[in-house]
C-alpha cells in the first residue's frame, strides 16, 4: 500500500473534456469570459440536481481548468442556477436570493423533468439566459456554462 | 414491532406496522408506541420542542444557505455554541406527489413514485410495485427480482459512496473527498452504462425484459473497479486521525433510542441491531447484515464502507446468476386489479414502505414510510449536546434529505 500522499498525486483523474459549449443560450458577457461564480438554489427538486452537483466537483470534470467556481453566498455569484421547478413556500426565498446577486448577473434554470412545481417561465425572472427542461447531467451543465462564458 | 405511518381513512385511522419482515395495518387503537406523536405531525415539525433560558435563541437555518442544500429549514435552539434542542420544517420542499398519485394508474404512479426522491428512486419504485404485486397477488419472474436486487445495490453502491465524501469533505480531508466524488461519479455512469439513466429511473416494471440490459459484462468489470479501488481508499481514510477524530463519538443514537424512533438502515445497524430486510430475501444468497456498536457516525459510516463491498459482490453474483437463467415467460394483466397491498423494500438509507388502495388500475389512498423521516428524528435528538462544527457530521452520517422526507 502506497503512502496516503503518495496515493493522492498519483491517481491522474481529470479527463481531456470533449464537450462543445451549448449553443442557443444567451451569454453573459465579455466580463465573465475567464470566470464565473455560482450558487445553486434548491427550489423544490427531486435532488437529482442537488447530486449533479457533488458530480460535477468531481476530479473527472475538473471544472476549475474552466473558471467555473462554487460560491457559498448569493452575494458573492454571478450566475444563479436554480434546481428544480418551485414549490409554492420556496417562490419568496428564491426571489429574496435574487435580490441579493450583485449586478449583473444571470440566471439559469433547470427543470429536470420535472412534473410538480410552479413552471419558471410564470414568474418573470429577470436575466434568464438559459431555461432548461428536459433531464440534465453534471456534464451538460458543465457545457452549457461553457456556452453562456462564450469559450 | 415498529410503527411506520398513520394512515388517514374516511372511517379513521389506521396504522401501519412492522414485525420483523411482515408489514401490516393494524386498527388506531394502541397510541402505545413512542414514536406516534411524531409520526403524526411528519408534514408540519419534525424534532424536539424549542427550549427556554437566559440567551437562549433559535437560530434558523435555511431554506436559502449553502450549508443545508436543500430547500427546507434546520430550527436550531442555541446560546451561542452547544446546540441544546433542534428540530426541522420540511413544509418547504412539500410538493405533494402523494396526493398526485392518488387517483393516478399505476403506470403514473410508479413515474411519480420515482420523482420523490431521485437518489432512492429505485427503492421507491421497487417498495411501489411490490405494493401493486401484493394488491393485485401478481407473480414476479425471478429474473426481473434479480435485476431488481442488482439495481438496488448499484443505487446503494453511489449513496454510500455520496455519504462518504460528504464526511471525508466535512473533515477537509481533500484528497479523500476527490477520490470518493470521482468513484461517486464512476458509480453514476456505471448506473447509465447498466439502465440508461444515472439515478436508475425508468427501469423498473412489474417484468423486466433482460435483453434491455445490453451492457451487462461492462458493468461487472466497472463494479470490480469500484470495489478495488474503494478497498484501497477506505484502509487510507481509517489511517487518517483527523478524520477519525470528528466522527468518533459524534452524534451518537443509543439502540434503544433508534428503536424508539423507528430509525432503520445503516443507523440502526450502527447500534448493533442486525435488522435488513434483505436477510429475509431467498435470493439473496448467505446474507448477514453488517453491524457496528456504537451507534456514532464513524459506526454508521463503518457500516456503510462494509455494505458498498457487499453490494459489489452481490452484483457479481447476480449478473452470473441471470446469465444462467432464462428469463420466464410472465404476461402481467392489470386490467381489473384491485385490492390493497403493503410493499417494502430496504433502500440505502433504511425502510421505504408503500402502502396501496387500487380500485380497477386506479390508485385510490396511497401512504408513503420514508427513511428520512426517522432519520430527521434521529439526527434531531443525536445532535442535543453537541456543538456547531458537528452539524455536518451529524446531518450527513445518517444519509438522509428533505427530497425524501417532505415528498
Amino acid at each position: 500500500m502506497n503512502s496516503w500522499a503518495l496515493f493522492g498525486i498519483t491517481k491522474k483523474l481529470t479527463e481531456k473534456f470533449d464537450y462543445p459549449p451549448m449553443k442557443h443560450v444567451k451569454k453573459i458577457g465579455d466580463r465573465f469570459k475567464k470566470s464565473i461564480h455560482l450558487y445553486p438554489i434548491d427550489v423544490g427538486n427531486d435532488g437529482a440536481l442537488n447530486f449533479e452537483m457533488t458530480a460535477m466537483a468531481a476530479p473527472q470534470y475538473n471544472i476549475h481548468r474552466f473558471g467555473i467556481f462554487f460560491t457559498d453566498s448569493p452575494r458573492h455569484a454571478d450566475i444563479l442556477l436554480i434546481l428544480g421547478r418551485p414549490t409554492e413556500a420556496m417562490i419568496k426565498p428564491l426571489k429574496e436570493t435574487i435580490n441579493q446577486l450583485p449586478e449583473p448577473f444571470g440566471i439559469v434554470a433547470l427543470e429536470n423533468n420535472q412534473e410538480t412545481g410552479i413552471d419558471i417561465e410564470n414568474l418573470n425572472l429577470p436575466n434568464l439566459l438559459a431555461h432548461i427542461k428536459e433531464e440534465i447531467d453534471a456534464k451538460s451543465i458543465i457545457s452549457l456554462l461553457l456556452g453562456i462564458m462564450e469559450k | 414491532m415498529r410503527l411506520l405511518g398513520i394512515i388517514e381513512k374516511p372511517n379513521g385511522k389506521q396504522l401501519l406496522v412492522q414485525d420483523k419482515e411482515r408489514f401490516f395495518i393494524k386498527e388506531d387503537t394502541e397510541k402505545n408506541f413512542s414514536n406516534y406523536s411524531f409520526l403524526k405531525n411528519r408534514d408540519k415539525n419534525i424534532g424536539n420542542p424549542m427550549k427556554k433560558g437566559e440567551g437562549v435563541f433559535n437560530f434558523r437555518y435555511g431554506p436559502v444557505n449553502s450549508g443545508v442544500g436543500e430547500a427546507g429549514i434546520f430550527n436550531i435552539c442555541t446560546y451561542g455554541e452547544r446546540i441544546i434542542s433542534a428540530n426541522i420544517d420540511p413544509s418547504y420542499k412539500k410538493r405533494g406527489i402523494e396526493e398526485m398519485i392518488k387517483g393516478s394508474n399505476v403506470k403514473k404512479a410508479l413515474r411519480l413514485s420515482e420523482d420523490i426522491c431521485s437518489n432512492f428512486a429505485f427503492s421507491h419504485s421497487t417498495a411501489f410495485l411490490r405494493a401493486i404485486e401484493n394488491a393485485g397477488k401478481l407473480h414476479t419472474d425471478t429474473t426481473t427480482k434479480r435485476i431488481r436486487i442488482m439495481a438496488l445495490e448499484l443505487e446503494r453502491i453511489y449513496n454510500h459512496l455520496f455519504v462518504m465524501a460528504r464526511l471525508s469533505k466535512g473533515a477537509s480531508q481533500n484528497v479523500l473527498t476527490s477520490h470518493l466524488e470521482g468513484l461517486f461519479e464512476e458509480a453514476l455512469r456505471t448506473n447509465r452504462r447498466f439502465s440508461g439513466s444515472r439515478f436508475l429511473k425508468n427501469l423498473n416494471g412489474l417484468s423486466i425484459d433482460v435483453s434491455r440490459l445490453i451492457n451487462m459484462d461492462e458493468t461487472a468489470s466497472r463494479i470490480k473497479n469500484i470495489k478495488d479501488k474503494f478497498t484501497e481508499l477506505y484502509r487510507h481514510s481509517l489511517k487518517s486521525w483527523n478524520f477519525i477524530d470528528r466522527i468518533y463519538n459524534t452524534a451518537t443514537l443509543s439502540k434503544d433510542k433508534a428503536l424508539d424512533i423507528g430509525i432503520t438502515g445503516p443507523s440502526l445497524r450502527a447500534t448493533g441491531a442486525d435488522e435488513d430486510l434483505r436477510k429475509y430475501e431467498k435470493l439473496y444468497k448467505n446474507f448477514t447484515p453488517r453491524t457496528e456498536k456504537n451507534g456514532d457516525a464513524l459506526s454508521r459510516m463503518q457500516v456503510r464502507a462494509a455494505e458498498i463491498i457487499d453490494s459489489c459482490e452481490i452484483i457479481e453474483e447476480q449478473i452470473e446468476k441471470i446469465k444462467q437463467e432464462k428469463q420466464q415467460d410472465n404476461k402481467i394483466d392489470l386490467s381489473s386489479i384491485s385490492g390493497d397491498g403493503i410493499g417494502a423494500c430496504e433502500s440505502p438509507s433504511g425502510l421505504v414502505v408503500y402502502f396501496i388502495e387500487l380500485s380497477e388500475r386506479i390508485i385510490k389512498n396511497v401512504y408513503i414510510s420514508t427513511p428520512s423521516l426517522f432519520g430527521f428524528k434521529a439526527f434531531c435528538d443525536s445532535l442535543e449536546g453537541h456543538i456547531f462544527t458537528d452539524f455536518s457530521f451529524a446531518l450527513d452520517s445518517f444519509g438522509i434529505n428533505f427530497a425524501d422526507c417532505s415528498r
